[in-house]
C-alpha cells in the first residue's frame, strides 16, 4: 500500500535520508523508528508529499507520487506532529473543512465528521472551539482530522506526544481499528515502547539509512539478546574496574563519565558487578539491569543510543 | 526583592534587544511615520523658498493694469507659478489634472476701469474642492495681494488728491486775489453807478416837469373850446324840445279835466238809470292827443356833435434830449477762472475695493465636509490594517498552526487555496468600505456623489489591491510578530503618502511621485471625483484601473512569495 523505492534527500551538504527503501501493506502498522534528526520527518513529508525527494519513487495505494500527486494525496491521511487546527473553531468544523477538501460532499463530510469524532472520543466536545480543548482532546482531534476521510493509507507523525494516559490509550486504540480496517498506518515515534506494543513490524533508521526491519522479536534478536547493567556511580570509577569478568564490555558511557552502560553476558554477573564497583570507589550505587529489547537492539545496530544518552537511555 | 528586581530590569533589557519587532516598532516605525507627516505637511506652516511652488491658473479677460499687476505680484512670489491660459475651459482641465495647482483666477473685463471708477470689483476663485486647504492658503496670500492692491491704490489716489487740493489751493488763492481787485473795481463802478444815476434822475424830473406843464395848458385851452361849442348845440336842441312838452302838458291838464267831467257824468247817469244802467250808451270820446310830429321831436335823440378834443394835432410833445453818465469800464471778465473746468480737476475718484469671490471649479459646492476627505481616508487606512491582520496574519498563523501543510497534504492547490483567501477577504473589504460609507453618509452627512453605486468601482479596486498587499506584506514579514508592525507602517506610510489623512498637494515633488506607485492615491483620487468635484463615473474608469493594475502586481508578487510559503509549509 505504501512504497518507498530509493528515496535520497539532501539539504544542502547534509543528507537527510540516503536510500530509503521499504513497504507498508494494508492492514498493517509499521514503526518508523530512530532518535532526533534520524530522518524520521523527513521521510513522512516525502510521504505526504510535503516535500519532494532528490531521488527515488513514491507509490501509495499504486499511485506514484510524481505522475499524479493530488490523487495520491486523496487517499492519504496525515497526521502531522505538530497540532494543525484552527484553534478558533469548533471541533466538527474542523473536520468539516478537511472533509471537503478531501472532496466529500457538505452531507456526507459531516457525518463522516461526527463518525469520526465519536471513534476518537469527541463528540460530545464537537462544538466546542479547539482552544477549549485540552492538549490530549486536540491530540485525538488531529489524529481524527487525518481519518475524516477515510485513507487508504495513514501517515502519522508521532501522535502521542505530550498526551496523557487517556488520550493516549485513546489514540492507539483508534490507529489499531484503523489498521483492522484495512489501512496501512506508517507510525513515526522515538519510544520503542510504542512501537513494541502497536506496530507489526519496524523501520529502524539512524542517519538517514535503514537500519533493519522487521518484526519486533526479529529486530530484538537482531540486537543480540545480551541484558544490559546501567549503573551510576558518585564519582568517576578507576579504570579496569570490571576487567576479569566474561562478556562484559561498557557500551556507553555518559559524558560525565558516571553513568556507564555495560553489556552481560548473562544475569548472573550482576552481583558481581555491584560488589566491584563499590569496590572501585562508590559507597553509594545507582544501578538498573534491562532485559534486551528494541532500544538494545538499536544500540546494538547503529553503536549508539536510540536517545540521548546524557538524558534518557 | 531588590536583587529580584534588579535581574528583571536588566533581563528586560536583553529580552528587548533580541526582539527585533520591539526594536522596529520602538525606533524605526515611528521615525518612518514622522519623516511622512513631516515632509508632508511641511507646507502647511508656509512655503519654503526654493520648493515647489504652487500653480495658480489666470483667464485674464481685463488686460489692463490691474491684472497685470496681479500677476506681476504672484509671479514675483517665489512660492507662486503664474499659468495663463485662454478661458475657463483651459483651466478646469488644468486644475483637474495638474498637481500644486488648486485654483484659477477669472479676472474679468473691465475690473481696472471699474475699480479705477471707484466701484468694488471681485476676481472670481474657481476652486478645486478637493484641494480646498491648498486653495485656503492661495486665498490667504490673495486676500493679501488684494488689500495691499487696494490699499496701494487708494494712497495713489490719495496722493494725486493732495496734489489736486494743492494745485487747487494755489488757484483759488490767485482767484481770490483777483476777485479781491475785481471787488473794488465793482466797488468803484457801483458809485459811478450811483452819481450818474442821480444826475440822469434830477434832469428827467426836470424836464418832465417842463413837459407836463407845457401839456397842461394846451390840453386846457383845447377842452375849453370845444366845450364851449358843445353848449351851444345843446341847448339849441334843448329849445324845441321844450316847446313840445310845454303842449304836451296843456293836453294833459285838459285831458285831466275831461276826466274829472266824464267821472261826474257817469255817475249822474248810473244813478238816473236806475235799473237801466246798463242801458247806458257808450261814454264820451276823450281829447285828441298831441300831434305826432311834436310827440316824434319828443322821442327823437339828441342831435348835437359829440365834442371832439384833438390832441394830436394841437399839442406837440417837447423834444428832450436827456444825457445819461458814460457808462464806466468793467474789469474783464476773461480772467474769471472756469469754475467747471476746475471742479472737474477736483473730481478724481477713489479707487474701488478689490476682492473675490468663490466658486467650485465644478460648479457645485466649493466647501467641503470634511468627513467626504477622512471617510474614504480613513476608511482606505483601515481596509489595508484589517486586510494585513485578516490576510497577512491569517495565513502566517495558518502556516503557524500547521493547517497550511495540511491544506495541502489534503490536496488543496496553492492556487486554489489564494484564491479563496483572496475572495473572501476582497469581499469583507469591500463590505467594510460600503458600511463606512454608509455609516459616513448617515452620520456626518458625507456626500455619495451623483452616482453612488460608482464608488463600488474604486471600493473594490482598493479591496482587491489591499488583500494582493497584504499578502505580499505577510511573505515579505515572515512571522507573525512582524507582519503587523511592517504591515502597519507600510499601510500607514501608504496612506499618509497616497492622500488619505491630508491633500496630497501638501506634499513634497518627491513624495507625489512616488504617490503615483501607490494605489492608496489612485483610489482616493477616484472617490474625490466621485463625492468631492461631484464627477460622473467615467472620472473614475482610469484611477480605478491604475488601482487594479497595481493590486495585480501584488497579487503577482504576493503568490509568487506565498507559493513558497505555501510550499514550504510543513517542510
Amino acid at each position: 500500500m505504501i512504497e518507498a523505492a530509493h528515496l535520497r534527500k539532501a539539504y544542502g551538504a547534509r543528507l537527510a535520508i540516503d536510500d530509503l527503501n521499504f513497504s507498508v501493506g494494508a492492514g498493517e502498522v509499521v514503526g518508523l523508528l530512530g532518535p532526533n534528526g534520524a530522518g524520521k520527518s523527513t521521510t513522512l513529508s516525502i510521504l505526504a508529499t510535503l516535500i519532494k525527494p532528490d531521488a527515488g519513487e513514491v507509490r501509495i495505494a499504486g499511485i506514484d507520487s510524481r505522475v499524479a500527486p493530488d490523487s495520491l494525496r486523496r487517499k492519504l491521511g496525515f497526521v502531522p506532529q505538530s497540532i494543525a487546527l484552527y484553534p478558533p473553531l469548533s471541533a466538527i468544523q474542523n473536520l468539516q473543512i478537511f472533509a471537503r477538501i478531501y472532496g466529500l460532499n457538505r452531507r456526507l463530510a459531516e457525518s463522516r465528521s461526527l463518525e469520526t469524532l465519536e471513534n476518537v472520543g469527541l463528540r460530545d466536545r464537537a462544538d466546542d472551539p479547539v482552544w477549549t480543548l485540552s492538549g490530549g482532546m486536540k491530540r485525538r482531534l488531529n489524529l481524527a482530522c487525518g481519518l475524516v476521510h477515510r485513507p487508504e493509507a495513514l501517515l502519522l507523525d508521532e501522535p502521542s506526544v505530550g498526551v496523557d494516559p487517556q488520550s493516549r490509550e485513546r489514540i492507539f486504540t483508534t490507529i489499531r481499528a484503523v489498521a483492522d480496517s484495512g489501512v496501512a498506518v506508517l507510525y513515526s515515534t522515538h519510544y520503542m515502547e510504542e512501537v513494541e506494543r502497536m506496530c507489526d513490524r519496524a523501520l529502524l533508521i539512524d542517519r538517514g539509512k535503514l537500519v533493519a526491519q522487521g518484526t519486533v522479536a526479529h529486530l530484538i534478536e537482531l540486537g543480540g539478546h545480551h541484558p544490559r547493567m546501567e549503573i551510576t556511580f558518585e564519582k568517576r570509577p578507576r579504570p579496569g574496574w570490571h576487567d576479569g569478568l566474561a562478556g562484559v564490555k561498557e557500551i556507553a558511557r555518559a559524558t560525565v563519565d558516571t553513568k556507564i552502560l555495560l553489556e552481560l553476558a548473562n544475569l548472573g554477573q550482576v552481583s558481581e558487578l555491584v560488589d566491584r564497583a563499590r569496590e572501585a570507589g562508590s559507597e553509594r550505587l545507582e544501578f538498573t539491569v534491562h532485559s534486551p529489547n528494541l532500544s538494545d537492539a538499536f544500540i546494538a545496530l547503529t553503536g549508539h543510543a536510540l536517545r540521548d544518552p546524557t538524558g534518557e537511555i | 526583592m531588590l536583587r529580584a528586581a534588579w535581574i528583571v530590569f536588566q533581563n528586560e533589557f536583553r529580552l528587548l534587544a533580541r526582539d527585533r519587532t520591539a526594536l522596529f516598532m520602538l525606533a524605526f516605525a515611528p521615525l518612518v511615520i514622522i519623516t511622512i507627516a513631516g515632509l508632508s505637511l511641511g507646507n502647511i506652516y508656509g512655503v519654503q523658498p526654493g520648493s515647489e511652488p504652487y500653480s495658480i491658473i489666470v483667464v485674464d479677460d481685463d488686460h489692463q493694469w490691474l491684472a497685470r499687476a496681479l500677476i506681476d505680484a504672484f509671479d514675483r512670489d517665489h512660492s507662486i507659478s503664474v499659468v495663463l491660459v485662454a478661458n475657463l475651459v483651459e483651466a478646469r482641465a488644468i486644475v483637474g489634472k495638474r498637481a500644486r495647482a488648486p485654483l484659477c483666477i477669472v479676472i474679468p473685463p473691465n475690473t481696472s476701469r471699474a475699480f479705477e471708477a471707484g466701484h468694488e470689483v471681485h476676481l472670481t476663485l474657481y476652486v478645486d474642492p478637493v484641494k480646498r486647504l491648498e486653495a485656503g492658503a492661495i486665498e490667504l496670500h490673495l486676500d493679501r495681494l488684494c488689500r495691499e492692491v487696494t490699499a496701494r491704490a487708494h494712497d495713489l489716489a490719495q496722493k494725486k488728491v493732495a496734489e489736486q487740493a494743492s494745485h487747487l489751493r494755489n488757484q483759488l488763492a490767485h482767484f481770490a486775489g483777483q476777485m479781491k481787485a475785481m471787488t473794488s473795481q465793482l466797488d468803484l463802478l457801483h458809485r459811478q453807478f450811483e452819481r450818474a444815476r442821480a444826475t440822469a434822475q434830477s434832469e428827467v424830473a426836470l424836464q418832465m416837469r417842463q413837459t407836463i406843464d407845457q401839456v397842461r395848458g394846451e390840453v386846457t385851452t383845447q377842452i375849453n373850446r370845444t366845450l364851449a361849442q358843445t353848449r351851444t348845440a345843446v341847448e339849441r336842441d334843448l329849445a324845441a324840445r321844450r316847446d313840445a312838452l310845454m303842449a304836451v302838458s296843456r293836453y294833459l291838464g285838459q285831458l285831466q279835466a275831461s276826466q274829472r267831467d266824464f267821472e261826474t257824468w257817469l255817475a249822474k247817469l248810473k244813478s238816473a238809470a236806475g235799473s237801466h244802467a246798463s242801458q247806458i250808451p257808450p261814454p264820451p270820446s276823450w281829447p285828441a292827443p298831441p300831434d305826432k310830429g311834436q310827440l316824434a321831436e319828443l322821442s327823437k335823440p339828441l342831435d348835437f356833435p359829440a365834442p371832439r378834443i384833438d390832441l394830436t394835432s394841437s399839442i406837440r410833445l417837447p423834444e428832450k434830449a436827456i444825457r445819461l453818465p458814460r457808462m464806466p469800464k468793467f474789469p474783464d471778465l476773461r480772467s474769471i477762472p472756469d469754475f467747471g473746468k476746475l471742479a472737474s480737476q477736483t473730481t478724481t475718484p477713489l479707487p474701488g475695493i478689490l476682492g473675490w469671490r468663490e466658486r467650485s471649479i465644478n460648479g457645485g459646492d466649493a466647501d467641503v465636509n470634511t468627513f467626504d476627505q477622512y471617510v474614504p481616508g480613513f476608511g482606505i487606512t483601515f481596509l489595508l490594517v484589517d486586510m494585513l491582520w485578516g490576510l497577512g496574519v491569517g495565513l502566517i498563523d495558518e502556516r503557524d498552526w500547521g493547517t497550511l501543510a495540511r491544506l495541502r497534504v489534503c490536496g488543496a492547490p496553492a492556487s486554489g487555496m489564494m484564491i479563496g483567501k483572496l475572495m473572501s477577504r476582497f469581499l469583507i473589504g469591500l463590505g467594510q468600505m460600503i458600511l463606512l460609507f454608509g455609516a459616513g453618509w448617515a452620520l456626518f452627512g458625507i456626500s455619495l456623489g451623483h452616482n453612488s453605486w460608482a464608488l463600488l468601482l474604486p471600493a473594490a479596486a482598493i479591496s482587491f489591491a489591499a488583500a494582493a498587499f497584504s499578502l505580499v506584506i505577510a511573505c515579505v514579514a515572515n512571522t507573525r510578530d512582524a507582519v503587523l508592525p511592517i504591515g502597519a507602517v507600510a499601510a500607514l506610510a501608504m496612506s499618509a503618502i497616497g492622500g488619505c489623512w491630508w491633500p496630497l498637494d501638501f506634499e513634497p515633488h518627491w513624495m507625489r511621485a512616488l504617490a503615483l506607485a501607490m494605489p492608496t492615491t489612485w483610489t482616493m483620487e477616484a472617490f474625490n471625483n466621485l463625492m468631492i468635484r461631484g464627477l460622473d463615473p467615467s472620472s473614475v474608469a482610469w484611477p480605478t484601473a491604475v488601482t487594479f493594475a497595481i493590486g495585480v502586481i501584488f497579487l503577482t508578487l504576493g503568490i509568487l512569495s506565498s507559493s513558497r510559503i505555501y510550499q514550504n509549509a510543513g517542510q
